[in-house]
């Protein structure tokens, strides 16, 4: 049996014995699923001590809400979903604090193959900008990336259909290209030293 | 650029791992609740015949507003004969007003949506 499908059964047993009245075997789910949520969290607010608080939040709205999961889709396609409403309602509640768009600067100089501490620096400076996208756009981006960009599974996520999410997840892109045009330097620069690496080899 | 960069930029997050004690403090809440008592539901049995008078009362007001108006509308032609054209022109205007307002709330709506849009320029 995989990996997922081992945990949906899992997810199911545990879920029946929650709503016959055993409280404890919500446990099993929260150990299950603490990563994935504290990560998504993470994702929305790049703060470690609120992504752990807005997960909590998270678990305690699945367990008042269970009795609506109505098996159609996975537990984890659930309990995403029902995260995803948490986060967003609690960040449009408290903002996270972030600059706009238009003032984040990208770094001048393109990180050499060597300056590796400055790559991570200016990829940091990159994924923090998706905070600064507008909502509509921000969140396909979080959750496709979060997904590992499997556009059914996000779709799902946010209940959009998949061309709805292509087409943000399109502007989102071209948004991020915009603000950072020496991104295009550097993969043109890594393509062509890949490259000259393989005639070489 | 083409998007693979981006992609590897975007899709390799650190991993976090929550704290130690993060499911232990779930549970507590969540046992919390389990062991609290039950909301007292709403007294909708003692609540409704309130609800029905009142809803009775309310319609019955409007009824008696709507026939006065209607009566009043009536007699309109005669008391308008007494009125000064100074204070029959801005009830003339009343549809033009009505017009500007609109006008500036779509500005205002069109101008709220071009500036969220504008911010991602």
């Amino acid at each position: 049996m995989s990996t997922t499908a081992k945990s949906a059964t899992d997810d199911l047993a545990d879920v029946e014995r929650v709503l016959a009245g055993d409280a404890n075997a919500f446990e099993a789910i929260v150990r299950r699923w603490q990563g994935p949520l504290v990560n998504m969290a993470w994702r929305y607010c790049r703060d470690r001590a609120r992504a752990e608080e807005l997960a909590q939040e998270a678990f305690v709205r699945a367990w008042r809400g269970l009795r609506l999961w109505r098996r159609e889709s996975s537990f984890s396609t659930w309990l995403f979903a029902l995260a995803a409403n948490v986060f967003r309602s609690d960040l449009k509640r408290v903002p996270t604090v972030n600059i706009p768009i238009d003032d984040i600067v990208e770094p001048s100089q393109p990180a050499s193959q060597a300056d590796e501490l400055q790559r991570k620096l200016r990829y940091e400076v990159v994924r923090r900008a998706v905070l600064a996208l507008p909502l509509r756009y921000r969140e396909p981006v979080l959750l496709f990336y979060f997904h590992e960009m499997d556009v059914a599974a996000t779709a799902r996520t946010m209940g959009l259909a998949e061309g709805t999410l292509k087409a943000r997840l399109s502007r989102a892109r071209e948004l991020l290209r915009r603000r950072f045009p020496r991104l295009a330097d550097e993969h043109a620069a890594m393509e062509l030293s890949a490259s000259t690496t393989g005639k070489e080899a | 650029m083409k998007d693979e960069l981006l992609d590897r930029i975007l899709a390799t997050e650190e991993q976090l791992i929550p704290s130690s004690g993060f499911a232990a403090s779930v549970m507590e809440r969540i046992r919390e609740e389990a062991t609290a008592p039950r909301p007292i539901p709403f007294p909708w049995k003692q609540a409704i015949p309130g609800i029905v008078l009142a809803v009775g009362v309310f319609g019955w007001g409007a009824v008696e507003l709507t026939r006065q108006a209607v009566s009043a509308a009536h007699n309109a032609p005669a008391l308008s004969l007494h009125l000064p054209v100074s204070m029959l022109r801005p009830v003339e205007g009343t549809g033009w007003v009505a017009i500007a307002l609109g006008a500036s709330l779509a500005s205002w709506l069109l101008s709220r949506f071009m500036i969220a849009d504008s911010r991602l320029l």
